[in-house]
């Protein structure tokens, strides 16, 4: 569940359900339902079994079993889904590919929800063992992994909050340690 | 909703046209009134001033203009509802819709782009 003020901006995988009550801004994959609540502002693809939106959404929504915007929710993208119900009093604009069956096309495949990225990489080139990432290279230097972006967009908000708990201890030695960041920045 | 639309256009004195299970259009239809399609075999362009209203079980082929559409039918073709669009249970749509309000009930199909808002952007993108 994410409160009116929480924000979240990045992919996400869910196993179970999600609620969304802030701001919420990426990709988002959930194996059970998700539910925008009528605060919620999202800009994001969304992917999940029921789906229900009561808020703004901008994205694509894919419902593998049923989309209800509700007289409150807005949705503008286009969509794919199973079944689909739209309240009266509410908005939507997009392409809509109803049936069953019509979901499953789209990216919510729940178990191989980090497989996509790595799927492009490994394009059968002869040489197999140079291959492993020429393009990644250059931008990240260890090519073992090709799933590393899932895991990175969480990381710099978990770093935030864990500088919040030490400041809470010693207030003095985080803000000294950025300092002297910002310092070698300027003096660049 | 729906009934009291038909109360009103009774009170208006609007001409109501209705085509019955054996009947049969085809072609061009420009009409002031409202149009109700109750089985038989409609096909072609309908330009309606009032509502129309697709009956359960009738198929239509056509593109269909109305302030307030309601289908518990099957409808293949472009689609603009001045007003309002409504999809029954057992609705089938194929085609893209321009609409100001639009409501979809559970059951209902619906394959083809929505484009929602009023009426003065009527998108001559085409």
């Amino acid at each position: 569940m994410l409160g009116p003020r929480d924000r979240v901006i990045g992919q996400m995988y869910i196993e179970g359900d999600l609620r969304v009550g802030g701001v919420l801004e990426g990709e988002v994959e959930v194996t059970g339902d998700l539910e925008i609540d009528d605060m919620a502002k999202v800009k994001a693809s969304l992917a999940g079994r029921d789906v229900s939106i009561r808020g703004h959404v901008n994205g694509a929504v894919v419902a593998r079993k049923r989309l209800i915007v509700a007289r409150s929710g807005s949705l503008i993208g286009d969509v794919r889904v199973e079944r689909l119900v739209i309240q009266d009093g509410a908005t939507f604009s997009g392409q809509v590919s109803m049936g069953p069956g019509a979901s499953k096309g789209a990216p919510a495949k729940p178990v191989e929800a980090p497989a996509p990225p790595p799927a492009p990489t490994p394009e059968p080139e002869p040489d197999a063992k140079v291959v492993i990432a020429p393009a990644e290279k250059p931008m990240v230097t260890a090519p073992v992994i090709p799933a590393p972006p899932v895991i990175k967009t969480p990381a710099p908000v978990a770093e935030v909050r864990v500088a919040g708990k030490d400041g809470r201890g010693k207030s003095a030695p985080p803000p000294i340690q950025r300092k002297p960041d910002k310092n070698k920045k300027k003096g660049r | 909703m729906e009934t009291d639309g038909q109360s009103d256009s009774k009170r208006d004195g609007q001409q109501k046209f209705t085509l019955g299970p054996n009947d049969s259009l085809e072609g061009k239809l420009t009409f002031g009134g409202h149009m109700t399609v109750n089985g038989g075999h409609a096909e072609g362009e309908f330009r309606i001033g009032g509502n129309i209203e697709i009956g359960n079980g009738t198929v239509v082929k056509a593109l269909l203009e109305a302030s307030n559409v309601t289908i518990k039918g099957e409808v293949e073709g472009r689609l603009t509802a001045r007003d309002k669009l409504t999809l029954g249970k057992q609705a089938k749509l194929n085609g893209d819709v321009q609409v100001r309000r639009l409501q979809i009930e559970d059951g209902a199909s619906l394959n083809g782009y929505v484009r929602m808002g009023d009426f003065e952007q009527q998108a001559p993108g085409s």
